[in-house]
């Protein structure tokens, strides 16, 4: 009994040493890793941007979204679209690219701005399915409008540019190792990650954050208690966008070219399933729920000739790429069934153990 | 208290870090050179290690082109063991790495990434898209070869992205020309055009337009997704424009739709579809009698059934290593693009130069190259394809690969004088 | 005007086809008020047991064997994932519905691989001609079929213990569990149900002028949410009118690509969606669909 004394001293201490250490870690990985996998963690890192956004949305305040993807590819087009000199023939505005991230993440809010006499009125299946039209649209425009998107074949999409730096595969010597676009974008995507968890973080915190969970668990509740429904439904969803946006551009310079076929619906349905299985309504439970779904796959590919029931590909047997589907699919009914509050929150109260009279924010009813 | 921690924390970080970055193994060494010179006098460079040179292959078996990627794999895979077998290159035994990206973008590039360290070039790469997303990093800086499994005219033009046969265009000009030579299209008629969306359907809609132009007639347009199913609404439309053939840019699903939807509707125009627009196991379905019937198919070259020695000994070789696999034009391209790498490398060898550069060098001195399919390769222009011919075949349900010559290798006019991208 | 009428028809077979998908929908929404995403691996399922059976066991017994395996494989998501869950959240409900589709979808498209597979019906590709108008057999029999089905559905729905129990556990779940309702055995017969429709349109989606059952066959089961959705996700007439209307939608701009190009070409997919949001804003819960109620 005498240790519970120090207890409450001892977890910020160790806390802010895993955190140092972590950060540590994260900002050393450029010096050893390959190309490959600092290109899967960039990937992960936009999947994690567009994930918080879809959890404030469907995790915190109840909406379901089927339409992330298309909020993606607004703001990965929409960087192009600013950034390019239409040098190759499409719509370029030739902006400094920094300005052209920063619209584009604005358009992508406005698009969701836009979407709001049907995102202000609906609700649960509904605007699931009616969010399912914008990435049937978004799609159709993507292959159709030719000047602005590329068509079939997507469009380049021009290196990002911020205080002298660029971020492309021009070498760059940092400590006698060479730093080409994916070594430099690590940071960048590591910064926006920050910035977007501890935003995101302060809003769910914060007086919104109550508003939008009682929203999700009584809407008419909530309305009765004055909390302006509509209004936090309308700014949620323009937030949520304006998150998938920062994806999107995220993922585009990634990428180095925007191709429709990316922005499909099962984008969507990923980003939902990030969700729930790192738990939902919480920051933290969309950042590992992105890094599981966007880093399975990767793993399974370039593990598929060392792993067992897994085989290569042209010998028979179960392909990697379906392994992987067996395994995120399952993932997600048994998080849902077995482990309420995902990843997270598994992780949370096994940490806290027996002691759990803390209640966690995701886990309110 | 918890400021103070984590300032210390930062301090400690950014000192561990310094450290850290000075001993890592992706430092440049100073002797980095531009290759090394193995015993008896061969550059070498990537994708050479030990005895090994390494291919890549950036495949699609899970996902939309399913078909297509496991048998040019297959085939591909095969050729490499008859190629080892026969000794391997230079001595070097050859092995193909292969990734399975499911036609999905962010797959592709990962595989594209994780690959292009380790390999002296790609045997075949699937979809247009995802060639177009990594082609800046081919041109700029990894310069390997890479032989697109995707006919479509905006990857030519590179010197290291190679397509390998006629691009959709030249062939939906080959095809147009049969339908005007041999099926009675003449000027001031109207053909029908379904096509897929996206790059292959885009790319053959250049090709009809081109033609109709030089040859009096007019395109109806018939856009369609890969989701689409039933052709009934696309041939009630060309029914009512009065069309007096139909070319056919989508899968081979589309097509046997199509044609079997035109055929029992009685309306008994010729149909003809691009290589991609065909697969044997259609013969079984439905459809499969008014395809024998009335249904042509433009292919870069002979089918697998065809009558030279070369594809008779494919396909027993493939049948003994594949036995329950389907015998399909797949199998043809991934083996030419094989044979077209292979000959390459043997090139290099000759040159004493089995680096990058060397390959690409040799593949641009290869100027009459034919693996037994009846179209001669043509390697040294990278702004045209391969070649400008297109047989045309039939479906055929007792031929070996359900498809008979109905008309020999040949480069129209048109597609002789057409010059893709313009 | 002959091209009009045929587009009209085959849009009007075409959406019954859909109608039938979306009274699954509806049906299970209104069991257990879960939106199942998943419909598309049941339909899968359906047909993928017609396929395999038809040649050893004749047509009609291997559709009955595909009914009955597709109502089974959607009474046991219901009893394996759906009665485990102990939250409240339906949207959450939904997303493990997303999972599970992925986790059949998976399983069932590795199965069927690189191959079409055919059914095996009697109606071939037989065409009814009437002056200029044609119209396949088999577009002629879904259209019967379907609206058989739906009548023999309603009836149920009306005047069968089943269909009371049902209607009550919608009305109010828990006022019917207090009533003796069984509400697992409502929600279990509503999965089966779904599931059983899904695989009659699986027959219809596959056979002529579609070449046969293959691996992306279930994304036809994508057309029916908005055609769920436009008619009220809790009307079964709502299924009904929406499938068709969406039928109707897709086959006219397909038609008449040509008179639309303004909008680019391509647009039969899309064209239902389109419809499907213009309706949402007029009517926020569909054509049909009850507006919601709530009580504080």
């Amino acid at each position: 009994m005498s240790e519970v004394l120090v207890k409450p001293l001892r977890p910020v201490r160790s806390r802010t040493y895993l955190w140092a250490a972590g950060g540590v870690v994260l900002l050393a990985l450029p010096f050893y890793l390959d190309r490959f996998w600092l290109q899967a963690g960039l990937f992960a890192m936009a999947a994690a941007i567009g994930a918080i956004g879809i959890n404030l949305l469907t995790g915190a305040t109840g909406q379901l979204s089927m339409g992330h993807a298309f909020f993606l590819a607004v703001g990965a087009y929409g960087y192009c679209v600013f950034a390019a000199d239409g040098g190759d023939g499409l719509t370029g505005l030739g902006l400094p690219t920094w300005l052209a991230a920063v619209l584009a993440v604005l358009v992508a809010g406005a698009a969701g701005g836009l979407f709001s006499p049907i995102s202000g009125r609906l609700s649960g299946a509904y605007l699931g399915i009616a969010t399912l039209a914008l990435v049937f649209i978004g799609q159709h425009v993507m292959f159709n409008a030719h000047d602005l998107t590329g068509g079939a074949n997507g469009r380049d999409v021009p290196p990002l540019s911020l205080f002298g730096l660029t971020f492309d595969d021009r070498e760059l010597l940092v400590a006698a190792v060479p730093f080409g676009s994916a070594e430099k974008l690590w940071y960048a995507g590591l910064v926006l990650l920050a910035a977007g968890a501890l935003f995101a973080r302060g809003v769910l915190r914060g007086r919104p954050g109550r508003a939008m969970n009682a929203i999700r668990d009584h809407r008419i509740a909530a309305g009765v208690l004055g909390v302006p429904v509509a209004r936090h439904r309308a700014a949620v969803f323009v937030l949520s966008s304006m998150y998938a946006g920062l994806a999107g551009v995220l993922l585009a310079l990634v990428f180095q070219r925007t191709v429709p076929d990316y922005f499909g619906i099962t984008l969507s349905l990923e980003y939902l399933a990030m969700i729930v299985i790192g738990g939902l309504g919480s920051v933290s439970g969309a950042v590992a729920g992105a890094v599981f779904v966007s880093l399975l796959p990767q793993l399974l590919t370039r593990y598929s000739d060392a792993l067992p029931l897994v085989s290569a590909p042209g010998t028979g047997g179960i392909a990697p790429g379906e392994a992987s589907r067996y395994l995120y699919g399952a993932a997600v009914v048994l998080v849902v069934l077995f482990l309420p509050g995902g990843l997270v929150g598994a992780a949370a109260r096994r940490h806290v153990g027996p002691r759990s009279g803390e209640i966690h924010p995701g886990e309110e009813r | 208290m918890t400021t103070r921690y984590a300032a210390r924390a930062a301090a400690g970080a950014l000192a561990a870090l310094l450290v850290l970055a000075g001993c890592s193994s992706k430092a440049k060494d100073s002797d980095d050179g531009d290759g090394d010179k193995a015993a008896g006098g061969v550059r070498t460079g990537e994708g050479i290690s030990g005895k090994t040179i390494t291919l890549g292959a950036l495949t699609d078996m899970t996902g939309v082109y399913a078909t297509l990627g496991k048998s040019v794999t297959q085939a591909q895979q095969l050729y490499v063991k008859q190629l080892n077998a026969a000794g391997g290159v230079c001595g070097y035994k050859v092995a193909l790495s292969v990734r399975d990206h499911g036609y999905d973008p962010q797959k592709a590039v990962s595989g594209y990434t994780e690959l292009e360290p380790k390999v002296l070039g790609f045997a075949q790469f699937i979809g247009s898209p995802f060639v177009a997303a990594v082609k800046q990093r081919i041109d700029g800086q990894d310069k390997a070869l890479v032989l697109p499994q995707a006919w479509s005219a905006a990857l030519l033009g590179s010197p290291y992205i190679r397509v390998i046969g006629s691009t959709y265009d030249i062939e939906t000009i080959n095809a147009v020309d049969f339908l005007i030579k041999e099926k009675g299209v003449k000027k001031g008629d109207r053909i029908g055009h379904v096509y897929f969306e996206g790059d292959y359907g885009e790319s053959a809609l250049v090709g009809s337009q081109h033609i109709a132009k030089e040859a009096g007639l007019t395109v109806v347009e018939q856009k369609i997704k890969p989701t689409d199913n039933d052709m009934t609404a696309q041939v009630t439309a060309l029914k009512q424009a009065g069309v007096k053939a139909i070319v056919i840019s989508a899968g081979p699903r589309q097509a046997a739709s199509l044609v079997g939807v035109a055929a029992a509707s009685g309306f008994a125009v010729p149909v003809i579809g691009n290589n991609s627009a065909f697969a044997p196991q259609l013969l079984a379905t439905q459809a499969g009698p008014a395809l024998t019937k009335n249904y042509y198919v433009a292919s870069p070259s002979l089918p697998i059934g065809a009558d030279t020695p070369e594809a008779k000994k494919l396909v027993a070789d493939y049948r003994a290593a594949y036995p329950n696999d389907a015998l399909d034009n797949g199998i043809v391209a991934g083996w030419t693009a094989a044979s077209a790498f292979g000959e390459a490398l043997k090139k290099a060898c000759a040159n004493k130069d089995l680096t990058r550069e060397g390959v690409d060098k040799a593949l641009l001195s290869i100027d009459s190259y034919d693996v037994g399919f009846g179209v001669a390769q043509n390697f040294t222009d990278p702004k045209a394809p391969s070649s400008r011919e297109s047989v045309i075949l039939q479906p055929d349900e007792g031929v070996t690969g359900g498809m008979k010559v109905v008309r020999e290798a040949g480069a129209s006019k048109v597609a002789e004088g057409y010059t893709p991208g313009a | 005007m002959s091209t009009f009428a045929e587009i009209l028809l085959n849009g009007l077979s075409l959406g019954s086809v859909y109608a039938l998908i979306a009274l699954g929908f509806v049906v299970i929404f209104r069991a257990t008020e879960v939106v199942n995403f998943a419909h598309a691996s049941l339909l899968l399922a359906g047909g993928y047991v017609t396929a395999v059976l038809h040649d050893d066991i004749g047509f009609w017994p291997a559709l009955l064997a595909g009914i009955a395996g597709a109502a089974l494989v959607g009474a046991a998501v219901e009893f394996l994932v759906m009665r485990r869950y102990r939250g409240t959240d339906h949207s959450v409900l939904a997303i493990v519905t997303i999972g599970v589709d992925i986790l059949l979808t998976t399983e069932l498209t590795r199965r069927i691989g690189t191959d079409v597979l055919t059914l095996g019906d009697p109606w071939g590709d037989a065409v009814l001609r009437l002056g200029p108008i044609s119209l396949a057999h088999t577009r002629i029999a879904a259209f019967v079929a379907a609206a058989l089905l739906i009548t023999a559905f309603l009836l149920a729905f009306r005047y069968t213990s089943w269909g009371v129990a049902m209607r009550a556990a919608a009305e109010s779940a828990e006022t019917a569990a207090l009533m003796g309702v069984r509400l697992g055995r409502v929600s279990m017969g509503a999965w089966a149900v779904a599931g059983g429709l899904a695989a009659v349109a699986a027959l219809f989606l596959t056979v002529f002028p579609t070449p046969g059952l293959e691996r992306a066959t279930s994304l036809a089961a994508l057309k029916a949410f908005p055609a769920a959705i436009l008619g009220g996700l809790d009307s079964t007439t709502g299924a009904l009118v929406g499938g068709l209307l969406v039928g109707v939608t897709e086959s006219l701009a397909t038609g008449y690509q040509s008179d639309l190009t303004f909008l680019g070409r391509g647009l039969g997919d899309l064209a239902p969606y389109l419809v499907m949001v213009a309706i949402l804003l007029i009517r926020p819960a569909g054509l049909f669909g009850t507006k919601e109620l709530a009580r504080v």
